[in-house]
């Protein structure tokens, strides 16, 4: 034990060997106190001066770490001696503060963030043993700073897609927007901006995410042991926090890629009180396109856009006030005649305050809107198509840190959502041979309670224990089918109608969601962990394809489609090796799904009124293996993640009509049993790095033909039972190469080359099996690869 | 739509579509049935065939199901036979004067020499209304890694459709004719080991040719969006191939009055006829038709018995109607050895300026 010790403090020093030898502070006023000294210490980002919330300090001296509250704080308890603090944060440099306590102080410490580092890479995670010691299960924390350093798409990093690398954490393809967690559908995760969700975070129909990584602070996925204050979503929550601009100088940044461009600026509003951080990226595609004279390709149109407004406000040591802004837009042209267009817009306001030394208060209220649509000006039957979900909504919670290792936390949020599923609108003015129809706006409120207390128990036991109370009201106006009993819901069975006026409560569903997890430590660098988590999901993805698509329309839950229910268990063993340089992890996971979404055989989605005609309620089961190892320091950083894992879904219903696969279980969509990731990232100097991914999983489940005939001329393929067969395995190597440079000061500070090659040995991984009767061809099967070659792409981007 | 993403973006193909040699397991032979009837003039056909192992042009023959007994019969007992063509096998007719009355139900059994009796579901015909107006135009469809485009003739019709009712609409091709040109007077006589002889005929530069043609696609519509309005519908496409649209080309569009049931089918038939392995594309459904067999209704049977009320209008379309022709294909010939059933007299009831 105490040579891991020794050779982590060994390693420390030279983790610090850059930075300038600090001098030992006294502090605290001298009155003689001998025991007891309460020492707090605060850590905010030295140049935009907010709160590092989740930092660490370690006290060596008293074999001690610490984890800074929502107001980036910690509290501590001193004797009257020498101390050797460390400070940590992930993607900043770490902070060796060498104090002498003798009084009660408080004390507020600036950290940098690390640019030119040579040695530490901190890949994520900010405190090496808080893998070891907190009781957080299948909780990570990536900072875009470190990100940055991985093979990127399209000359950027992106951020969803980086998620994937993770264990347990899949996509169904190359092309495919939305993750698979631990076996959950792609609507299962909740994705936030400063708070607020965002419902469709993406660019060119999945290609990538809508998330500038320039306006992205760092971002945390919880797919285990959900914290209780986080509710609604099945799966996961990917929380993304929005990063603040620079409270003491003006600043920016500009990046050119081939396909894309951006321009980021950042300073103080008021000096040293309210600073302003401002994104925006576009795509230059159309510019292209317009170029070009082939007329198909001219008159088409790719275009996309991002822009984000972050306004920070530390108005003092105790109170910080943040606005975000953000949008994304896409619209896209076959053609000239159809533009498909989609934009999300989401708002958020938030208010941190400490209370007291053990109160601290948040507040966040949040607006959010998606929209989509569609218009056709063929020149026959023209018409708009459009749909969209907006919601908003109030978070509250208060966390009470009672002892140093015993914290409470309890709050509540209320949220509204309308959902407009559809409207056909005839376009172009008389001509059109379309009638207007409107699909009824759904409206509903959505509500929680929590509670959630950490503690230890002496040094080898911690407990999480907590519980979220959702309280979920699906409301009026509405006209509801009545369908006769015993028969399965369709046109021909429904019998009357129930109309619901203005605000009326339709329907209600109340969940009881507990959440536990237990950590004993074996040692210093190992542990177990046991988790138990149940959540309660509201709203469901109304997506008949393999992927999210903008077109999707989401769905409240009714009296026929009734929320999803999902208990997961799991275990875990977590070790660090080397002092910390190496941290392992295995973690084993069971999970039962309730009342997740099916569909039956070419079921009618589109301008739907009433869905549950067209819908099967399924459950599912999902359970697999993780193991993760990560090397954290030292020229070559990376990880290795392997997932053993199932996903499978059945459904049990008295009628046959809507029986799938015999009501045996089957494999979901994503169902990819073994999922391998390598990532590497080596600094082969101050100003140059490489680094590679490489992917390989099991091929995804498809439905092979178990009979050809004709009709019509068509030669057509009979499918009976889903998901029977694979597609060939899935493997994939990427790779990068960083050039950074120093500028000369004048125009600008520094900047960076990166070129990359995405699928370097350019296997042609079928994303989808389709079977066709194409000219001059037999009926057969047919394989598409979404990125067939190698694909190498550029960016430089510069900092002022 | 995935790949033309790609392409749009990167502005070159990274996409690649191959055929892929999926093991899928020996074909069940499952009965297919693939029927029409309508309230139009006769002969109605219903084929009879087994299915096959998919993807495999050696296993994959669908072989036609001869000898049934079939017979058609209405709600009011009434038994239409149907007699198998010695010519088609595994091809019934009615007779050429039978046509479905509206208004009844018909349900379609036969036997088959092993002594399975299938039946359908009862499918009612119901009056279709008439076609007001049709009209053209010209569609070119870029072919991927080819030059020149497909193109050909989109069929537009325009209909009154009842708003007090729902309608479900399938549009088919009669046979179509159409004016075949072909240039004897370029006939050469070609010999093994010698240069070819001009020896220009004096006959024939011009014949009438038959042609079933446009039924590939389906064309099908849900008054849903447009019940009650007058709307304007894409109901055929004649793809140009170098002949057909060269003068003129006559078709009569069938407008027939389908099930919603039947509908569903054939949705479900274009969804998979469009499908092209795009992340948008919907997962491969089970097609179920109306068919089952009397003593095992568990039996999976193919197909659809399709019955319905129909109507019909005749449209000429001439070369000047499009706005791109395909490369017109020479025959260096008399028009009259090109195969098919064709003649060098004008038909009688050829009136391509009416």
């Amino acid at each position: 034990m105490k040579k891991i010790l020794l050779l982590y403090l060994v390693l420390s020093a030279q983790f610090a060997l850059a930075q300038t030898a600090v001098k030992r502070e006294v502090v605290g006023r001298d009155i003689g106190q001998l025991k007891g000294i309460k020492v707090s210490i605060r850590i905010i980002d030295e140049i935009t001066g907010e709160s590092l919330v989740g930092a660490t300090v370690t006290v060596p001296e008293l074999n001690l770490n610490r984890i800074t509250d929502n107001n980036g704080t910690v509290e501590l308890n001193l004797d009257r001696a020498e101390y050797n603090l460390v400070l940590r944060y992930v993607g900043y440099e770490t902070v060796n503060y060498p104090i002498t306590a003798v009084g009660e102080a408080r004390l507020t410490v600036r950290m940098i963030q690390e640019d030119f580092q040579l040695d530490g890479i901190v890949i994520f995670g900010s405190d090496p043993e808080k893998n070891i010691r907190s009781t957080d299960m299948g909780a990570v924390k990536m900072n875009t700073n470190s990100i940055k350093e991985l093979p990127p798409f399209l000359g950027e990093v992106d951020i969803i897609r980086s998620m994937a690398t993770l264990p347990g954490v899949s996509q169904v393809g190359e092309a495919a927007a939305g993750l698979n967690v631990r076996g959950g559908g792609a609507d299962q995760n909740l994705i936030q901006f400063a708070g607020a969700p965002i419902y469709n975070p993406t660019h060119l129909f999945g290609l990538f995410t809508s998330f500038n990584p320039d306006v992205v602070n760092d971002f945390t996925l919880y797919k285990s042991v959900i914290p209780a204050r986080f509710g609604g979503r099945g799966s996961s929550i990917l929380d993304i926090a929005p990063k603040a601009g620079s409270v003491s100088n003006w600043g920016g940044d500009l990046m050119v890629s081939n396909v894309s461009g951006k321009v980021g600026i950042n300073g103080p509003i008021v000096k040293d009180k309210v600073s302003v951080k401002a994104g925006f990226r576009g795509s230059y595609i159309n510019w292209f396109l317009g170029a070009l004279s082939n007329p198909d390709l001219k008159n088409s149109q790719a275009n996309f856009y991002d822009g984000n407004l972050i306004i920070n406000a530390p108005i003092s040591e105790n109170n910080e006030i943040t606005y975000s802004f953000y949008t994304s837009y896409d619209d896209f042209a076959f053609a000239s005649d159809t533009t498909v267009s989609w934009k999300n817009t989401s708002q958020s306001l938030q208010w941190k305050s400490r209370l007291s030394e053990k109160l601290n208060l948040e507040l966040l209220g949040y607006a959010t809107q998606y929209d989509y649509s569609i218009f056709n000006r063929s020149g026959t039957n023209d018409f708009d198509l459009s749909s969209g979900i907006h919601d908003y909504g109030l978070k509250a919670f208060m966390t009470y840190q009672l002892s140093e290792a015993n914290k409470i936390t309890v709050g509540g949020d209320w949220k509204s959502l309308t959902i407009q599923p559809g409207e056909l609108i005839p376009g172009g003015g008389e001509e059109s041979g379309i009638l207007p129809k409107k699909i009824q706006d759904e409206y509903a409120r959505e509500s929680g309670v929590h509670f959630q207390h950490e503690f230890e128990l002496g040094e080898k036991f911690g407990m999480t224990y907590g519980a979220r109370y959702d309280m979920y009201q699906y409301l009026g106006p509405r006209k509801v089918n009545q369908y006769e009993p015993n028969r399965p819901f369709s046109e021909g069975t429904s019998t009357s109608s129930t109309e619901y006026g203005d605000g009326d409560n339709i329907i209600s569903f109340n969940g009881f969601g507990p959440r536990a997890s237990l950590r004993y430590s074996l040692s210093k660098s190992s542990s177990f962990k046991a988790g138990y988590n149940k959540m309660y999901q509201f709203i469901h993805l109304i997506s008949n394809t393999a992927t999210i698509a903008p077109t999707d329309v989401w769905k409240l839950s009714d009296q026929y489609i009734e929320p999803q229910i999902v208990d997961q268990y799991s275990l875990g063993f977590y070790n660090n090796f080397k002092g910390n340089i190496f941290e392992t992890s295995i973690e084993v996971y069971y999970k039962d799904i309730q009342n997740v979404i099916e569909y039956k055989d070419g079921a009618n989605l589109i301008l739907q009124n009433s869905l549950e005609t067209e819908l099967v309620p399924a459950e599912g089961k999902a359970y697999g293996i993780e193991v993760f190892t990560k090397k954290n320091l030292g020229r070559l950083t990376g990880w290795v993640s392997y997932t053993y894992s199932r996903s499978l879904r059945r459904v049990i219903t008295p009628y046959q009509e809507n029986q799938i696969n015999e009501g045996k279980w089957y494999s979901s969509n994503f169902d990819k049993p073994h999922d391998l990731t390598l990532i590497g990232n080596y600094k082969v100097s101050t100003y140059t790095s490489i680094s590679a991914t490489f992917g390989y999983s099991t091929g995804r489940p498809v439905t092979y033909p178990v009979a050809k005939f004709d009709f019509f001329g068509n030669s057509l393929a009979y499918f009976n039972l889903r998901n029977q067969q694979r597609l060939p395995d899935f493997h994939r190597l990427d790779f990068a190469v960083n050039f950074k440079f120093k500028g000369n000061g004048k125009f600008f500070e520094d900047g960076d080359w990166v070129f990359s090659i995405m699928n370097v040995y350019g296997r042609r991984n079928p994303f989808s099996l389709f079977f066709a009767d194409e000219q001059g061809a037999p009926p057969q099967a047919y394989k598409l690869a979404i990125l067939g070659v190698p694909l190498p792409s550029i960016s430089y981007s510069i900092k002022f | 739509m995935m790949r033309r993403i790609i392409y749009l973006v990167f502005l070159f193909s990274i996409s690649c579509i191959d055929p892929f040699s999926a093991d899928v397991d020996q074909g069940e032979q499952i009965l297919t049935v693939e029927g029409l009837v309508t309230s139009g003039p006769g002969p109605h056909v219903i084929k009879l065939s087994r299915s096959a192992t998919y993807g495999s042009v050696f296993q994959g023959l669908i072989r036609p199901v001869q000898g049934a007994t079939m017979m058609l019969k209405d709600d009011q007992g009434k038994v239409t036979p149907l007699t198998e063509d010695p010519n088609k096998f595994g091809t019934y007719e009615t007779a050429a004067s039978f046509s479905a009355e509206i208004g009844r139900l018909y349900t379609l059994q036969f036997q088959l020499v092993t002594g399975e009796v299938y039946v359908s579901a009862p499918e009612k015909i119901e009056a279709a209304p008439e076609i007001k107006k049709l009209s053209v135009k010209t569609v070119q469809i870029p072919v991927e890694g080819e030059i020149l485009f497909r193109s050909g003739a989109q069929i537009f019709a325009e209909i009154d459709d009842p708003g007090d009712q729902n309608n479900f609409y399938l549009w088919r091709n009669a046979p179509s004719t159409y004016v075949l040109e072909a240039r004897p007077d370029l006939f050469v006589i070609r010999s093994p080991n010698a240069p070819p002889v001009p020896a220009p005929k004096a006959c024939c530069y011009v014949c009438y040719r038959q042609e079933v043609v446009g039924n590939q696609s389906l064309f099908i519509a849900q008054d849903d969006t447009f019940n009650g309005l007058t709307t304007t519908l894409p109901v055929s496409f004649i793809e140009d191939n170098g002949l057909r649209l060269v003068n003129t080309f006559r078709t009569d569009i069938m407008q027939i009055r389908i099930t919603p049931e039947a509908y569903r089918f054939l949705k479900l038939i274009r969804q998979q006829t469009e499908t092209s392995g795009s992340v948008f594309d919907p997962p491969p459904a089970s097609i179920r038709g109306n068919m089952s067999r009397l003593d095992k209704p568990e039996e999976v049977v193919l197909g659809y018995f399709i019955a319905g009320g129909e109507t019909r209008k005749r449209i000429y379309i001439k070369r000047d109607d499009l706005t791109f022709n395909q490369p017109r294909v020479i025959i260096p010939d008399d028009c009259r050895v090109v195969s098919g059933p064709l003649s060098d007299i004008v038909p009688s009831d050829w009136n391509p300026n009416n």
